[in-house]
């Protein structure tokens, strides 16, 4: 189990939360459930929760210390994120919604992903 | 449309109609605009290779993406990329100086003469110019105003434009560029998914931060009475960001199944 507590208690999904309340106002996680149980569904796919996840695509500089968003680590989420579009079996407009709402998760926690990816 | 509007409803596009071509007319007329833009000693350094994007295989289009690029790269119908040809000055040897000088251009009242040119000029000047490491940066300039003669052309067209950095090794590779061009912008068409106002002007620093008079720090006076002649002309509109502008981001959005 991926989760180990309420998926808007994890950071990364407080952050993504403001980031759409400030990009768009009013409440966009509460106001369209399935954004969070799209991510909750990868997360269960994937096996790492959400904080996890944001994780993943990090590292840090041998020689500073300072942290930075992996070209590699973040073209192996796209990889899984389209595994997990395969596996849901949506295609065309809902396929596509699945993995928006996703990579919007990833890019209000400050990783630049995009649909060309997918 | 006039100049001044032309100048004032010119954004960077970043949502096009993908599937609707664009004229080839009209991306003659921005090559047209870019061939005739002033030059620095009529050396035109601005090359461009036309690309329709429905013509560049998957993978190498993928290749050619930066990620901040990536969507406006795929959504443009029209490539053209632009490179600065480094060896130009060398190949022509003075040669469209001389040009200027036969069509009354450049004339004996300003010291001008083919010897002026043959002895003086190129080999004291731009042979030691073409050499020095500031040359590429002092072409880049004409380049920019180059192109930015064809990218207001495309906006009076009724065309969207946005330049973006591209990836330059598997561009030269897709377009045999030669070794003596250094890859520069690649300017993005397509007609505009998005209103015409595209959300606004967009914010700009003050201008007594950018322009001053007679010595840095002293501001060129910028006169109110001048800024509401080129509101009421349209070269000044409303800035950014305008009260629909998120809601048109919005459905862009959606309609093209983009991240929100």
């Amino acid at each position: 189990m991926a989760l180990e507590r309420p998926i808007e208690q994890y950071e990364s999904v407080a952050t993504w939360a403001h980031g759409l309340r400030e990009q768009w106002g009013g409440d966009p996680l509460a106001e369209e459930p399935e954004k969070l149980a799209g991510l909750t569904a990868f997360c269960e796919f994937d096996g790492r929760n959400p904080d996890e996840l944001l994780a993943f695509c990090f590292l840090r500089r041998k020689e500073t210390g300072v942290r930075f968003a992996s070209v590699k680590r973040r073209e192996a989420m796209a990889e899984q994120l389209r595994a997990f579009r395969t596996a849901s079996g949506l295609s065309g407009t809902e396929g596509r919604r699945l993995t928006s709402n996703l990579l919007s998760f990833f890019i209000h926690n400050g990783i630049q992903m995009h649909t060309g990816m997918l | 449309m006039e100049f001044k509007e032309v100048v004032g409803i010119r954004r960077s596009i970043r949502y096009f109609d993908a599937d609707r071509p664009v004229e080839r007319e009209k991306i003659q007329k921005i090559l047209e605009a870019m061939r005739v833009a002033s030059c620095a000693v009529n050396a035109h350094w601005l090359r461009a290779v036309v690309v329709q994007r429905s013509e560049i295989p998957e993978a190498i289009l993928d290749s050619l993406k930066t990620p901040v690029t990536a969507l406006v790269q795929e959504l443009a119908p029209v490539h053209i990329y632009c490179y600065l040809d480094t060896g130009i000055v060398k190949r022509v040897e003075g040669k469209r100086l001389k040009e200027l000088v036969d069509v009354g251009a450049l004339n004996p009242s300003h010291g001008w003469t083919h010897k002026f040119v043959d002895e003086f000029v190129y080999p004291q000047i731009l042979v030691p110019f073409s050499e020095d490491p500031a040359y590429p940066v002092a072409a880049a300039f004409d380049c920019g105003g180059a192109g930015t003669q064809g990218l207001l052309t495309a906006v009076d067209e009724g065309l969207g434009v946005c330049w973006t950095a591209f990836n330059a090794d598997p561009a030269k590779e897709m377009m045999d560029i030669p070794d003596d061009w250094l890859p520069l912008y690649v300017m993005n068409v397509g007609y505009p998914l998005e209103s015409r106002e595209a959300g606004g002007q967009r914010p700009r620093p003050p201008f007594e931060e950018l322009y001053f008079e007679g010595k840095v720090g002293r501001p060129f006076p910028r006169d109110p009475e001048v800024v509401a002649g080129l509101e009421q002309e349209k070269m000044i509109t409303t800035p950014a960001p305008l009260p629909s502008r998120k809601q048109e981001v919005r459905d862009l959005s959606r309609t093209l199944g983009l991240p929100e």
